[in-house]
């Protein structure tokens, strides 16, 4: 018993010493270097938002569709419907996000199960239909006013949290055959990590409040902190685990920020937050400060000129989106989930179209440092690359504000006034200097006129 | 009827007058000219050798503003405390050519305008010689000279106030209204270059009041009145217009209560050396001597100079370069005594060696050489860079502003939002570095605010939200405001602050040895 506590508080101060240590990445091995002027890619996983719910009123972008009325129950129209509402400062619940659920709105591609599916499992579904807006997530809009907002990017799952964090990662589900553990077989496969790795491009996967201690190992022990192991899909591989040439790549985000002022972020930067999830029923607000700080960040440090900076929701979380998933697989797609691209080479005020999931970003990865892919999702996901201009010079970071930048109308510009005015003032008293000398020298005049007669 | 040996001692007798008076005019026109000269030599010498002070800065960002200069009509409101002659004058230019030396270089035109005027004035008042006199001590004068060195409206201000002052002394000389039509057009443009000057406006009635030899008549006092309205109205227009009619008056609600910044003795221990002791001493000996010949003139003068000396005595906001309109009266009132003992000076020889003394040109032009040498000196040595890092309001630039601006605008990203310890530095760092900045001891209360600033409602929160990104200490602020700098400086603390840029300047310690001081440091804060 000794021997195991000694043990556990020796693997704690290891683990935890670790993701002090400078991390001994290889040189980026040749035919590896970026294709593209992205030298470093960081991508912020939030929580449970789909696309109409934080941009269905977002002008330009494939928002709620007017006249948008979900049944309370598909089966049985009388019994009315539900039309999308601002959800603005309601209190709202953590809405059921499971796989099941998702089955139940989906409703075999008639999308109307939204509210029913909710209402059968004890809660209002009439929040599925509640949407916010600028008023609500003044930042994101902002971000989105100037940088690139995506509206057909896809959940790659139609689950929760873990599998699409796994897509994340691997580009596969996190799927165990009966009588084998999910550890098991993921010894056996790859992440983009792993890739990354043997390439020798550094990475590194931040996490707010990072404990070490938490892994898949003793999940169910930890509480309410075991979300960690959920978004951390690294948690739950062995390797990464104990092998610390891996596990050092996980810290703690305060790393983050010490990089950055370092010039050491590395060129591949997943984060996953903690409190600041947005994770219904978190506040918002706390979610788009320290989202906020992540950017601000980035764009006062060095990396700024090369780097891409994605955030993006993992699932649905319950809400309702108006665009059918594509189904590509058995697995997926899930619903559509907001993505915010911000780049010194993103187009400005543009919603990108293009078909995206989780493993774009995998895929974007791949191709800009020349990496293989790790499954079939991803080799035949899209790339985001149409978001970027990359013939134009990398543009000035921009502290967009926490308030939404509302166009206030213009004042009555008053320069005409003031230059009117103020030369009508001028031109008037010099009218009365002149007048008055003139008068004085008419008058010298006739009176040496009358001298000299 | 002369006889014609009469005639010819009378044509010996006019014949050194003529010559003296040919003596005169050559003297006085070389005095003006050694006045322009070395006037704006003191004005240019090193003029831009630092940036902006917070007023500069101030009224440029509004020129630049009505201007529409990008980068800075966003940060600087057009509409403030004061009307915009000047800044209206200086947006013409800018449209031209935009750079802080020619907001500068527009300020020594009319400091060198306000030489020649002044010129004018003592001319018309007591001839070429205490005219041209006056003239140079003008255009020596540190006050003046530090004033109108810098984008400041007390400079345009002082030039109309003196032309008004000129276009009173026509009318009083010649009776001719026309004159009090122009003083009133004049004394217009003297509010709309500053506001204050409307005390002036009380000066005119004292004058008039203690002069009953100039007689005005009332339907003419009341036309005057009317020209200076019709001159003025486009202050209160253009702000109605432009929807921002209550900015003045705010403004002037803060200035009625705001505290007494500066103690009531404030004037007597800094303007006097500022426009020169000597000066005001031979003003004052003049006053007494010259006392038998006292006329309207010396009244004038005198109401030029008592009227606004009291009010801003009384006044609870005083400010270094409030009083500069008295400048040109004190410089005359000097002119003319010492011009009158020049003129009064025959070189006669007296038993008495006082008398003797006294009764010789030279020893008057030596006063004068010695008002013009302690003018100059003073001048030369006020002028030089600011090796302090505390400094007065109104007395020039301040060490390293532009040039944490210019570093602000390279290496800081849009909409970053900058804390100062207060508003001074805050409105520097906006015109330099083009970036919102905001004073942290700025009150949140209106009434105790000038309201052309905004207050930090909540500091700690700002920076937690990300709102406040970077903190500026500055030591002239700190000097200011010791518990707001540690206030901020509990902040850079607090949110792990790190120095990203840091201005110095060399400076003496007490021992005499250069020592490099930092004046403005910039942090980034980490929320």
């Amino acid at each position: 018993m000794i021997k195991r506590t000694l043990f556990t508080i020796f693997s704690v101060v290891v683990l935890a010493s670790a993701q002090f240590l400078p991390v001994q990445a290889a040189p980026i091995r040749q035919g590896h270097q970026p294709a593209t002027p992205i030298q470093h890619l960081v991508i912020l996983m939030q929580e449970n938002h789909t696309f109409d719910n934080y941009f269905g009123t977002y002008p330009g972008a494939d928002g709620l569709p007017a006249g948008t009325k979900m049944p309370v129950d598909p089966n049985n129209p009388s019994a009315g419907y539900v039309t999308p509402w601002h959800l603005g400062n309601s209190t709202i619940t953590d809405l059921s996000h499971s796989a099941p659920t998702f089955k139940d709105q989906y409703n075999n591609g008639k999308m109307d199960g939204f509210v029913s599916a909710l209402n059968s499992r004890n809660q209002d579904g009439k929040q599925a239909m509640g949407y916010y807006d600028g008023t609500d997530i003044p930042y994101y809009w902002n971000l989105a006013d100037n940088y690139v907002l995506f509206d057909q990017f896809f959940s790659s799952a139609r689950d929760g949290s873990f599998g699409n964090h796994m897509y994340w990662v691997a580009a596969v589900p996190p799927i165990a055959p009966k009588g084998q553990k999910l550890n098991d077989v993921l010894a056996d496969v790859p992440t983009i990590f792993d890739n990354l790795q043997a390439a020798g491009i550094s990475w590194k996967f931040y996490v707010q409040n990072y404990n070490p201690t938490i892994t898949y190992r003793d999940q169910t022990s930890s509480g309410s902190k075991a979300s960690q192991v959920v978004w951390v899909p690294l948690l739950n591989f062995d390797r990464f685990i104990d092998d610390p040439t891996l596990s050092s790549h996980i810290v703690d985000l305060n790393q983050y920020f010490i990089d950055l002022n370092n010039g050491t972020l590395p060129a591949v930067s997943y984060i996953v937050p903690s409190g600041a999830s947005e994770h219904p029923p978190s506040n918002l607000m706390s979610g788009q400060r320290f989202v906020k700080s992540i950017i601000q960040e980035l764009m006062r440090s060095t990396s700024w000129d090369s780097s891409a900076f994605m955030l993006a929701y993992d699932d649905w979380g319950g809400w309702y989106d108006h665009v059918t998933p594509i189904q590509v697989d058995q697995f997926g797609y899930g619903p559509r989930v907001p993505v915010i691209l911000v780049s010194p080479y993103a187009k400005s005020g543009y919603i990108d179209h293009t078909v995206l999931d989780f493993t774009s970003m995998l895929k974007f990865i791949e191709q800009n440092w020349n990496i293989a892919p790790l499954a079939g999702r991803d080799t035949n996901a899209n790339n985001f690359i149409s978001a970027f201009d990359f013939t134009k010079a990398p543009r000035l970071p921009n502290f967009l504000p926490l308030g939404r930048i509302t166009v206030i109308p213009p004042k009555k510009d008053p320069t005409n006034v003031i230059y009117l005015g103020y030369g009508g003032a001028l031109f008037l008293a010099v009218s009365f200097f002149s007048l008055a000398n003139f008068r004085i020298q008419r008058t010298k005049k006739r009176g040496t006129q009358q001298v000299t007669k | 009827m002369l006889n014609v040996s009469e005639r010819v001692f009378e044509r010996e007798a006019v014949k050194p007058r003529a010559l003296a008076l040919v003596n005169e005019l050559v003297i006085s026109r070389v005095i003006l000219l050694i006045a322009m000269g070395a006037g704006a030599f003191l004005r240019i010498w090193q003029i831009n050798a630092m940036g902006y002070n917070t007023d500069e800065a101030v009224y440029a960002g509004q020129a630049a503003a009505i201007a529409r200069i990008a980068g800075l009509k966003e940060v600087f409101p057009i509409f403030r405390a004061h009307p915009l002659l000047f800044q209206f004058i200086l947006s013409i230019v800018d449209r031209i050519y935009f750079s802080d030396l020619a907001g500068r270089l527009l300020a020594v035109i009319f400091g060198l305008a306000t030489v020649l005027i002044t010129y004018e004035l003592g001319k018309t008042l007591y001839g070429r010689l205490p005219g041209a006199l006056a003239a140079i001590f003008m255009a020596l004068m540190p006050y003046h000279v530090i004033v109108s060195r810098q984008v400041l409206l007390d400079g345009p201000m002082t030039f109309f106030s003196t032309l008004t002052l000129l276009m009173l002394a026509k009318f009083s000389k010649t009776h001719r209204s026309v004159w009090l039509y122009a003083a009133g057009g004049s004394m217009g443009l003297t509010f709309l270059s500053k506001e204050t000057s409307i005390v002036m406006l009380g000066s005119i009635f004292v004058f008039l009041a203690l002069a009953p030899e100039i007689r005005t008549r009332l339907r003419d006092l009341i036309l005057a009145m009317v020209v200076m309205v019709l001159v003025i109205a486009p202050f209160p227009i253009s702000m109605i217009l432009a929807g921002s009619s209550t900015t003045g008056r705010s403004y002037l609600i803060w200035q009625l209560f705001r505290r007494a910044n500066h103690p009531w003795s404030f004037y007597f221990t800094i303007v006097p050396p500022a426009v020169g002791i000597l000066l005001i001493i031979f003003a004052i000996a003049g006053l007494y001597f010259f006392r038998h010949e006292h006329s309207w003139r010396e009244k004038l003068l005198l109401a030029w100079i008592i009227v606004p000396l009291v009010f801003f005595e009384i006044w609870p906001v005083k400010g270094y370069q409030y009083l500069l309109p008295i400048a040109p009266p004190l410089a005359l009132l000097a002119g003319r005594t010492l011009g009158r003992w020049i003129q009064l000076a025959r070189g006669k020889r007296f038993v008495s060696p006082v008398k003797t003394l006294f009764n010789q040109p030279a020893v008057y032009w030596l006063m004068t050489g010695a008002v013009v040498f302690s003018l100059s000196f003073t001048s030369w040595r006020q002028i030089q860079p600011e090796t302090s890092s505390t400094l007065l309001a109104g007395t020039g630039g301040v060490p390293g502003g532009r040039e944490v601006g210019v570093w602000i605008q390279e290496h800081v990203p849009l909409k970053a939002h900058f804390m100062t310890i207060g508003p001074s530095m805050a409105n520097i760092v906006q015109f330099y570095g083009e970036h919102p900045a905001y004073g942290l001891a700025v009150s949140p209360n209106p009434i105790r605010r000038n309201p052309s600033y905004d207050p930090i409602l909540n500091a700690d929160l700002q920076i937690r939200n990300s709102e406040l990104q970077y903190l500026v200490w500055d030591s002239f602020s700190a000097d200011r405001s010791p518990f707001f700098a540690a206030k901020l400086m509990s902040y850079v603390d607090k949110y792990n602050g790190r120095a990203v840029h840091t201005e110095t300047i060399t400076v003496k310690d007490k021992a005499g040895n250069s020592v490099i001081k930092p004046v403005i440091i910039i942090y980034e804060v980490y929320p």
